[in-house]
């Protein structure tokens, strides 16, 4: 049951950031840049939920984004589901409970996500991307992304650990010892 | 152990096969798709028009504030330049009637003088910051097809590049994968105007032929090579030009004429 309700806040969230994303942050950019709300949810659902979740959430929302708005159906689904793989592995490799190194996994995932998308749009167009101002909007973004993640730390540690809680059984005992 | 090993297997040929269907999703052209994406905008749909909605009141709002001495000035010096421009839109009339005679005597056929075009709504921006599309909220039902052209008051804003239902994805010309065939109007040398990622006042027009003379201020307009675009669309003017060392690689920067950043409402044209 409680799964299940996880399940739907999940779907909801991405919904919510969804409009964020396509209203509300076009008129807060820095620099020119929007940050990328989805790398962050989709890092977030690998790093506390089971193995597979991390992957299928990110294709399937990746893969809405794609008939939603893109040009090309599946690379943005393709991506997601990596950046669910990293959420995953760095779960196995990395404790969460430092906010800094939560910081530098939404970093790179960002960066693992960006350049991604762009070397396969690269692949299948052969458009020829310009590399530094490539570069710079990447990098705004991720500092971008950085800085929402500060924000966001307390609320993905609260509900991360509830989500943790319902799919790998109660670990907050042995977290301490 | 061997279950292990064999739950590995497994694992990497779903992922495998995984990977084949999004490539080959990725290949198929979108349009194939669109029973998807119609699914998908059915969902959103209602949501997105009303959010849209609500965002340009509270863009709009901003003004209500300006004021309100200024803005009755401001509406006595419209009015005066409303009777004005009427004045000459009717001079204009009777010079296009005596210019369509003159033509038909002629003999000449103008192809594209009218176009039959319908309005939409700009109900959504791209969330990437690498892309430039839109979506707009007209499509098969009211009769729009890809590849058909989307001009804006100003000028040309792109093409559709994919439909369902009752919304469309329009690519603009200011999206760094895109590329549109032009010509500059006083000299009709050709080029190529592109696209900059970092850029959404600018074009970069390529491929100036050596011994043509572009000059600041010149107006750019397609030149109709290629088929997307029809002839004469006003795309903006030459901003400034780029003098390498070497003849060939020279590039000039053409300022758009439609303000992306505020675009509100297009224009897609039907006939094509």
């Amino acid at each position: 049951m409680k799964k299940i309700i996880i399940n739907i806040i999940l779907v909801i969230t991405f919904l919510v950031l969804y409009f964020l994303q396509s209203n509300l942050f076009t008129w807060f950019k820095i620099a020119g840049v929007m940050p990328n709300l989805f790398v962050i949810l989709v890092l977030f659902i690998g790093l506390y939920s089971n193995k597979y979740m991390g992957v299928t959430y990110g294709i399937i929302f990746g893969l809405l984004i794609d008939l939603f708005i893109s040009k090309k159906i599946g690379i943005t689904a393709i991506m997601l589901g990596v950046v669910g793989v990293i959420g995953t592995a760095f779960d196995k490799n990395f404790s969460k409970e430092n906010r800094i190194t939560l910081i530098i996994m939404v970093v790179i995932a960002t960066f693992v996500f960006e350049l991604g998308k762009c070397l396969i749009l690269y692949i299948i167009n052969r458009v020829f991307i310009d590399f530094l101002p490539f570069i710079e909007i990447l990098l705004i973004e991720c500092i971008y992304n950085a800085i929402l993640t500060i924000i966001l730390y307390p609320i993905m540690r609260n509900l991360g650990n509830k989500v943790e809680n319902e799919y790998k059984g109660n670990k907050i005992l042995t977290r301490y010892f | 152990m061997y279950n292990k090993k064999k739950y590995g297997i497994v694992g990497v040929i779903i992922a495998i096969i995984v990977l084949i269907i999004l490539f080959t999703l990725t290949n198929i052209q979108n349009s194939k798709l669109s029973y998807f994406e119609n699914i998908a905008n059915k969902i959103v749909m209602p949501l997105q028009n009303g959010l849209t909605y609500l965002k340009n009141k509270v863009n709009g709002n901003s003004i209500f504030f300006a004021n309100v001495n200024n803005l009755k000035q401001e509406n006595e010096n419209l009015q005066k330049k409303n009777t004005e421009l009427e004045e000459k839109l009717r001079e204009l009339e009777s010079i296009k009637a005596q210019n369509e005679s003159l033509k038909q005597y002629l003999n000449l056929k103008e192809k594209y003088s009218d176009y039959a075009a319908i309005p939409a709504d700009v109900i959504n921006r791209d969330i990437s910051n690498y892309s430039k599309n839109i979506v707009i909220n007209i499509g098969a039902k009211d009769g729009i097809r890809e590849g058909m052209t989307v001009i804006a008051a100003e000028g040309l804003v792109g093409h559709i590049i994919s439909v369902t239902d009752s919304t469309s994805k329009v690519q603009t010309i200011i999206d760094s994968s895109s590329s549109t065939s032009s010509l500059i109007s006083t000299s009709r040398d050709s080029i190529v105007c592109k696209g900059i990622l970092n850029n959404e006042k600018n074009l970069k027009a390529m491929y100036i032929p050596m011994d043509a003379t572009v000059s600041q201020g010149d107006t750019i307009e397609t030149s109709g090579l290629g088929g997307i675009y029809q002839k004469g669309i006003y795309i903006g003017t030459v901003e400034k030009v780029e003098n390498t060392t070497d003849l060939t690689n020279r590039y000039a920067l053409v300022s758009v004429a439609v303000d992306f950043k505020k675009l509100e409402t297009v224009l897609v044209i039907t006939n094509n």
